[in-house]
């Protein structure tokens, strides 16, 4: 797929920015599909919007949300359904059983930078087709709102950045839970139930009782979705909005750092096995 | 592949009981070499079974964790929620393991790689391959999971139990399988034109199942009356569960409305299997 680009001493950026180019490309190429996956997105937000707003008739404004709120919150985890592969992520998997990885090792090319490139490009592809399309529908149809200024519009840009970050670390994490056992798509199926919870793609976590939110705000899981939302909402601001951040940014070296780690024994694991 | 063995006139009919039975043995043969199969894995069999329940845990248990928060859903409280959830939700599980085969996804899979082909050839009926070509075990979590948010629903929601009740809410379960069923068929029988289409069904399935899942007055006039006199959907669970908590049913409908759920799922099922007969002769017509 790739140009063969000479191995350089240096991290390669040309070879990892082409790699997320082609990631992004990649993700046009079936636009029949994209618009069908819109259409059942935009569903499912009705649906979901129903739910909230029935949940609203009796109280105009539940932990600083208002029904508006709710509705943006909606349109917001909508959009970003594809592009931070909430429904889970299986690629990596795939090429460790298949034993693909092997030939992947060949390439002169840091194997978890360039599925960071890969998916930063493919995250980009379709938050530029399914995205923005799902959040210009819910703001002509619903109102839903958008980040309150420049300040708002940075908060929320470098938080969804950060949010995509933690999230593909996570699903990078799980993925190589296939070096070690065949019964990798059993536990990937475990881990996206409980990042649908823990994100507030299910709900936006401020309505869950204090002890629910408690046991999360020591996970990564609301790094991954929920903080964005609350930054875009302009729930949490000022030094509120910095201070979540910070956790995000350190959620997303730990959990870096961790897929680093996990995988050079994995790969270690898959030599001894012969590939 | 409809017609049994030619046997005289006078014993045509023990024929009929004959070869169905022969056919009911020949589908629980399939699913028993898919469940052995499937069990060969213990520990992935069980990730495999803990994990899919937990998906539909969540999205439950997320509902009820912020109920407190709001009080009710539009005047229904957290039993009455979960006696409409747990229905559709078991509903839609026993229709999985009985139609899996027929899901678009798995169906387009055999056309595309030619071993549709197959089933036409072996000396079996093609439907009952097809029934018998997708039973995925590790969904009987999901029953019983299923069955404890039915039978939390059934306690908790103050309904006076009758033969009566308990007479509608089986007619509901299987009016839901037998019309999710023929939506599964529909969506199977488009993949012999197009797999493109494929997605769009997921609205109508997966999105139904949704839709039912909550009380349906939350929707609106036009999503609620698109989903019950164009799509029939309101008949399957929504009329025979208000009938049971003694709630009146919109538009003025009569009571008998909620008793339909047995007659709609099956017209849905017998629609779809026609449908399903067009799309196997076009699939022969073309040659492939």
């Amino acid at each position: 797929m790739q140009a063969a680009l000479p191995s350089t001493r240096g991290p390669n950026v040309a070879l990892y920015a082409s790699v997320a180019r082609l990631g992004f490309r990649r993700q046009f190429a079936y636009p029949q599909a994209a618009l069908w996956g819109l259409i059942t997105n935009l569903f499912f937000g009705v649906l979901r919007i129903a739910v909230l707003v029935a949940l609203f008739a009796s109280t105009p404004r539940v932990a600083g949300y208002t029904v508006q709120d709710a509705i943006t919150y909606t349109g917001l985890t909508q959009a970003l359904i594809m592009a931070l592969s909430l429904f889970g992520w299986t690629d990596f998997m795939r090429t460790i059983h298949r034993g693909e990885v092997a030939s992947d090792l060949l390439r002169p090319h840091n194997l978890l930078a360039f599925w960071a490139a890969q998916d930063a490009g493919r995250a980009a592809g379709q938050f530029a087709l399914r995205g923005l399309p799902m959040l210009a529908l819910f703001a002509l149809l619903w109102g839903a709102t958008f980040p309150a200024g420049p300040d708002g519009w940075l908060l929320s840009t470098l938080s969804l950045l950060l949010a995509w970050a933690c999230g593909f670390a996570f699903r990078f994490l799980v993925n190589c839970a296939a070096f070690w056992s065949p019964d990798a798509v059993g536990f990937g199926r475990f881990a996206w139930a409980v990042l649908g919870l823990g994100s507030g793609f299910l709900m936006p976590l401020a309505f869950f009782p204090p002890w629910f939110q408690a046991v999360l705000a020591w996970t990564p899981f609301p790094s991954m979705m929920n903080t964005t939302v609350e930054l875009w909402l302009g729930v949490r601001t000022g030094p509120e909005a910095w201070t979540a951040m910070a956790v995000q940014l350190g959620w997303a070296m730990l959990l870096f750092g961790l897929a680093a780690f996990v995988l050079s024994r994995g790969l270690r694991r898959l030599e001894i096995a012969g590939g | 592949m409809d017609k049994p063995s030619v046997t005289p006139q006078h014993r045509q009919k023990e024929g009929r009981l004959a070869s169905a039975i022969h056919h009911l043995r020949l589908y629980f043969l399939l699913l028993r070499a898919q469940a052995r199969s499937q069990a060969v894995y213990r520990v992935s069999f069980a990730l495999d079974a803990v994990g899919s329940a937990f998906i539909t845990l969540s999205e439950f248990a997320a509902f009820v964790l912020v109920l407190p928060r709001f009080g009710s859903l539009s005047g229904w409280t957290l039993g009455e929620v979960a006696l409409l959830y747990g229905l559709a939700e078991l509903a839609f599980v026993l229709m999985d393991l009985m139609f899996g085969g027929f899901d678009a996804p798995n169906l387009s899979q055999h056309v595309r790689s030619g071993s549709f082909n197959t089933f036409l050839l072996r000396p079996a009926p093609l439907r009952l391959q097809i029934f018998g070509s997708d039973f995925a075990l590790r969904r009987v979590t999901r029953i019983f999971l299923a069955a404890g948010i039915l039978a939390y629903g059934i306690t908790a929601s103050g309904a006076v139990w009758t033969p009566e009740a308990a007479l509608l809410l089986t007619g509901s379960v299987l009016g839901m399988v037998a019309f999710f069923g023929g939506l599964f068929v529909i969506g199977g029988t488009l993949t012999f034109w197009t797999v493109d289409s494929v997605e769009a069904m997921n609205v109508l399935t997966y999105g139904g199942r949704t839709l039912i899942s909550y009380p349906m007055d939350i929707y609106g006039q036009f999503l609620r009356k698109t989903f019950t006199y164009l799509i029939p959907a309101a008949f399957l669970s929504y009329f025979p569960v208000l009938h049971v908590l003694g709630r009146p049913l919109p538009d003025g409908l009569p009571l008998l409305a909620a008793s339909l759920s047995p007659l709609v799922g099956p017209v849905m099922l017998a629609a779809a299997f026609a449908f399903w007969r067009v799309g196997v002769r076009h699939y022969g017509g073309t040659g492939t």
